[in-house]
């Protein structure tokens, strides 16, 4: 599995938990890029009927994983902690894995985000606001980053966010790493939730796994958008397309 | 007064009234004289004492809340003029059959795949498309005005599962919120007990946002409305659209088959939950009756069932609501029978009498009717998904309703009593029309723009975007109109429409719908004929406003009304009513759902609160092509603009009436047959291309529409003369009237004169044009009235209120 393969139609995992709402939109997004799809339960990975090393891409869409009880993501983060073997196989195969919003959560929590090497360096906390917030805000890419998601991409547009605990929080020699090795993949321009130097989206050091607060397969389709621009529309696409044609 | 020690309650040969009606306030049972007497003499004629499980059911089956009894009765109205004099008398056999479910079945309509006999009506999502959408909107206002997080989250919960109960499960993809609250910055006096609007407002915000976002079911479309006499009794309306595929619009009841329930385990949670709901709330009202809900366990419902149907698991499905098992199973098993098990139930509370299991309504639950041969592989299904399930019994050919608890039978009731026993009561009804007066008091034109700023500053006006923001309501990745919309998201949009493409995974297709919603609660004073007919085409005329196909459109009426054993509040309910049914057979858009509640009234020491009795119109139409839909925002400089529909005289129930002109009660009447021909004109020179921006003129009138509209840095100068001369009207009724219907619309320069052409013998008249500059100016020909800064008003308008 460790070398590149050459696969016709990428297998994509969309790998679910009780509490998973954005699983289905996600795969659309996969379906239209041209990837085969596929909807799992973590519970049938955990009991063997389906194996992650199997698929090509691992998606972890958004939601409320076990209703974000304890913190957000935490309880999909230990399931995932205890198939530690397949994961750090999977990602050493340099495959990709994208997380979004709730999936970022999971990311960072198990520890896949910033480094993977299952140790949680960063978290994800409260908005400043309070609460759960909703609207369509502007970011800016960081074109230096190793990510693989982000080819093609404007150097600025909008992504709805929609999320209640999307604040990055790191201590200052994590943050200072992040951001001279250009970890941080997107940035606010205008910060909705007190996220530590803006950021919206980190990768890993390979650029293989992404996390992502907003969401961009809600930013997929140009009727998506709430009012019509020139360049921006469909934005989204890249995200899935970059993973897609990474892995063909 | 003698009880018999162990399951039996009383004696039915030798119980007197007096005995029953203390059993009956003891109990909690809602129960009134004539059904009590009706109980005890089935009893007599089987020879043999009720328990208390079959007086429980009995009480919970002819609840209020679950038959709508009011609502079914015979009545007489009699209209009287504000002299006294008798004017009208109407009667009625069925007052619902003969307005509601009348102006259903006189329409017709072919669309219309199921109406008045599942959870919530389907009709055709488009012309011979293969998806239906259905639609429910229900109440949950005395939870609420107890327990406002609590009783908001189990009703965005309960409406759910109305959807998923459609049919062989509907798919539910929106969620609808509309709210009427008391003013959350003024100070009242609230009595000891009972919560301030503030806190209520922000316990029902919570509530949809916790329990809605975590279910993953887009909130997208609602109102709120504010009056003081929602303090005591604030009204919460949460509504859900469900997807379904027309094979699967019918469900059948196999005899056999075994009774399942999956989702949350079974306590003494909301037990008489159907009973307290009808009846008023006093001081004693506790909040003990509401429970807290948990999403994810619903949402592990939707996915078991999702999966479910497509595996043909099961063969019919009803929500667990009002009555528990209940009212779920008798209802299913209402065509063939039951024998259930209690002892099978999950339990989560061990201190439960077998009756309480019975009418337990814990959350989360829906009760299934599994194919013999199908049971492993739901039990499958529900290993993966983490969801429980149990089987409680099985489904017999008996016509009986049999249930055991500990080896006994505790029910053992005919199907028929239960459903078809209930007695009717004629009610009566009394309308006394108020004396109209429309009495405008002259201003100096100094003074116009702060009564535009007042305007817009006042909380029926100001941006929802407090509450919206809140939501999640972009989840599924399918709201094409979202609740705002233009540069920035500013401005608030009408209606909300989905895309059904992602739903329905084909990206060919950019199809989907439209749903939006009306209410004027404080017409009903003035007219509750003429409230109705607002709300109805104010809802209407929210999805013309987007491009919906209204002439495939139906429609919902949810009443909400005080105790109607007073026949003033009768009067206003059944002339609203009739008022219900005339709007939908005028405007040939029938009623596919509606709810209605009562008792919504508080009684504190001596003093009665009562609301205005309150109709909320929901509306739903198919959008043929979701890339096509105008919205309301000003989209180019220099375009004309034209005002579609007409204007009316008075200031009676409008937000300038309320502020400024309180003695003005004078409401213009609506001619609907003649909107229903004009929004159809207009849908057609949208399709045109004519139009590309249009937005209904509503709370605050003409002023406020055309500054909404201005949000996205597009200006507009308007000159209101050539209005006047037409309607006769004085300067402030254009400007701040909300009497008439009307739509401002943003024409394509281009195509003004093909659309003049097109519009000829309808009441369009132009008012003006677009401009650069992000300012509104409203002139009567020469004199300038007044001019707003508009992002200076946006200030204004955008208010927080918690």
């Amino acid at each position: 599995m460790g070398k590149k393969r050459i696969i016709k139609k990428p297998k994509v995992i969309i790998l679910r938990a009780c509490g998973t709402n954005c699983d289905i939109e996600t795969e659309n997004a996969f379906k239209y890029v041209g990837a085969f799809t596929e909807r799992v339960h973590i519970n049938e990975v955990l009991k063997g009927y389906k194996n992650i090393n199997d698929y090509d891409i691992i998606t972890l869409p958004g939601g409320f994983s076990f209703g974000d009880d304890i913190s957000a993501g935490k309880i999909f983060a230990l399931r995932i902690k205890s198939l530690y073997r397949d994961f750090k196989k999977f990602i050493d195969s340099k495959r990709p894995i994208i997380g979004i919003c709730n999936g970022f959560q999971v990311l960072v929590k198990t520890g896949l985000l910033p480094y993977s090497d299952f140790k949680q360096r960063v978290t994800l906390f409260l908005n400043d606001c309070g609460h759960f917030l909703c609207r369509w805000v502007k970011v800016k890419v960081n074109k230096k980053s190793p990510s693989i998601f982000i080819k093609g991409l404007p150097e600025e547009f909008y992504l709805p966010i929609a999320h209640g605990e999307g604040k990055l929080i790191a201590d200052d020699i994590v943050s200072q790493k992040i951001i001279s090795s250009n970890l941080d993949v997107l940035r606010y321009i205008d910060n909705p939730n007190g996220s530590i130097y803006n950021i919206a989206a980190l990768t890993n050091e390979f650029g293989n796994v992404i996390g992502i607060m907003p969401h961009p397969e809600r930013a997929f389709f140009s009727i998506q958008f709430p009012w019509k621009t020139r360049e921006e529309n469909s934005v989204g696409f890249h995200f899935f397309k970059n993973a897609v044609e990474y892995v063909k | 007064m003698s009880l018999l020690k162990d399951k039996f309650l009383f004696d039915v040969f030798k119980v007197n009234l007096n005995q029953l009606v203390a059993l009956n306030n003891k109990y909690g049972w809602s129960l009134n004289l004539e059904e009590l007497k009706i109980i005890v003499q089935y009893f007599r004629n089987i020879s043999r004492n009720p328990t208390r499980a079959e007086i429980e059911t009995i009480a919970q089956t002819w609840s209020e809340h679950c038959k709508h009894k009011t609502f079914n009765s015979p009545c007489v109205l009699t209209i009287k003029d504000h002299r006294g004099k008798i004017k009208n008398i109407y009667r009625f056999k069925n007052l619902f059959k003969e307005t509601i479910v009348y102006a259903t079945e006189k329409l017709k309509k072919s669309y219309c795949l199921s109406v008045f006999k599942d959870n919530a009506g389907v009709i055709e999502l488009g012309k011979e498309s293969k998806w239906g959408i259905c639609f429910k909107v229900e109440t949950h206002n005395h939870p609420c005005a107890i327990e406002p997080y609590g009783g908001t989250e189990t009703g965005v919960g309960g409406v759910v599962r109305d959807i998923l109960g459609v049919g062989l499960g509907a798919k539910p993809i929106l969620n609808t919120d509309n709210f009427c609250f008391a003013f959350p910055d003024k100070k009242y006096n609230v009595a000891k007990g009972f919560l301030s609007p503030h806190k209520i407002i922000s316990g029902v915000v919570s509530g949809v946002r916790d329990y809605g976002n975590k279910i993953g079911i887009p909130t997208a479309c609602g109102s709120v409305f504010f009056d003081d006499r929602y303090l005591y009794n604030p009204l919460v309306y949460v509504g859900c659209v469900g997807i379904i595929n027309r094979k699967d619009v019918n469900k059948e009841v196999l005899p056999g088959s075994y009774i399942v329930v999956i989702g949350g385990s079974t306590g003494k949670d909301g037990v008489g939950g159907s009973t307290f709901s009808s009846q008023d709330i006093s001081e004693n009202s506790t909040s003990s009756h509401v429970q807290i809900g948990h999403a994810i366990n619903e949402k592990k419902v939707i996915d078991v069932l999702m999966k479910a149907k497509e595996l043909s698991i099961y063969s019919a499905l009803t929500d667990c609501g009002a009555g528990g098992f209940s009212s779920a199973v008798g209802e299913l098993a209402s065509e063939t029978g039951a024998l259930v098990d209690l002892d099978k139930v999950i339990l989560k509370d061990r201190d439960i009498e077998g009756w309480q299991v019975w009418l337990s309504e814990s959350q989360e639950r829906m009760v299934l009717c599994v194919y013999e041969d199908k049971i492993k592989e739901l039990e499958k299904l529900c290993e993966v998904e983490e969801c429980q399930m149990y089987i409680i019994g099985r489904f017999t050919n008996d016509r009986k309703l049999t249930v055991k608890w500990k080896g006994e039978n505790i029910v053992e009731l005919d199907m028929d009593f239960l459903h078809q026993g209930l007695p009717k009561i004629e009610r009566k009804a009394i309308w006394i029309e108020p004396k109209m007066k429309n009495k405008i008091s002259k201003i100096s034109v100094m003074d116009y723009y702060d009564r535009f700023e007042k305007i817009i500053s006042d909380l029926n006006v100001t941006s929802r975007r407090w509450i919206i923001q809140q939501y999640d309501h972009e989840v599924i990745g399918q709201t094409v109109l979202k609740p705002f919309c233009g540069v920035n998201e500013y401005a608030p949009s009408d209606a909300t429409v989905i895309w059904t493409g992602q739903v329905c995974e084909d990206f060919s297709l950019f199809n989907g719908f439209a749903v939006a919603c009306g209410m004027k609660p404080n017409m009903s004073d003035i007219s509750p004929y003429e409230m109705a007919k607002y709300s109805f085409d104010e809802a209407i005329r929210n999805l013309v406003c987007v491009g919906a196909d209204i002439s495939r459109g139906a429609a919902l009426d949810n009443f909400c009304a005080a105790n109607p054993n007073n026949e003033k509040v009768m009067g206003e309910f059944s002339l609203a009513a009739i008022g219900a049914r005339d709007a939908s057979v005028d405007m040939e858009i029938p009623y596919i759902s509606g709810k209605d509640s009562f008792y919504n009234q508080t009684n504190i020491g001596s003093k009665i609160y009562k609301i205005p009795t309150t109709l909320l119109i929901s509306a739903i139409a198919p959008v043929e092509d979701v890339r096509n839909i105008i919205t309301p925002y000003f989209k180019k400089p220099f375009n004309p603009i034209y005002i579609v529909g007409s204007f009316g005289k008075g200031f009676g129930a409008s937000v300038y009436g309320r502020l400024f002109q309180n003695d003005n009660n004078y409401i213009s009447p609506l001619n609907l047959k003649q909107n229903r021909k004009v929004y159809l004109k207009l849908l057609e020179a949208m399709r045109k291309g004519f139009v590309i921006s249009a937005h209904d003129v509503s709370e605050g009138g003409l002023a406020a529409c055309v500054f909404e509209m201005s949000l996205c840095f597009i200006g507009a100068d308007i000159n209101i003369n050539e209005i006047i001369k037409v309607y006769n009207i004085t300067e402030l009724e254009v400007l701040f009237g909300e009497c008439g219907s009307k739509i401002v619309v943003e024409i394509d320069l281009k195509n003004e004169k093909e659309f003049i052409k097109l519009m000829k013998n309808f009441p369009v008249i132009k008012i003006g044009y677009t401009t650069k500059i992000p300012s509104i100016v409203f002139k009567d020909n020469g004199n300038i009235l007044f001019t707003s800064d508009v992002n200076k008003a946006r200030q204004l308008w955008e208010r927080n209120v918690l």
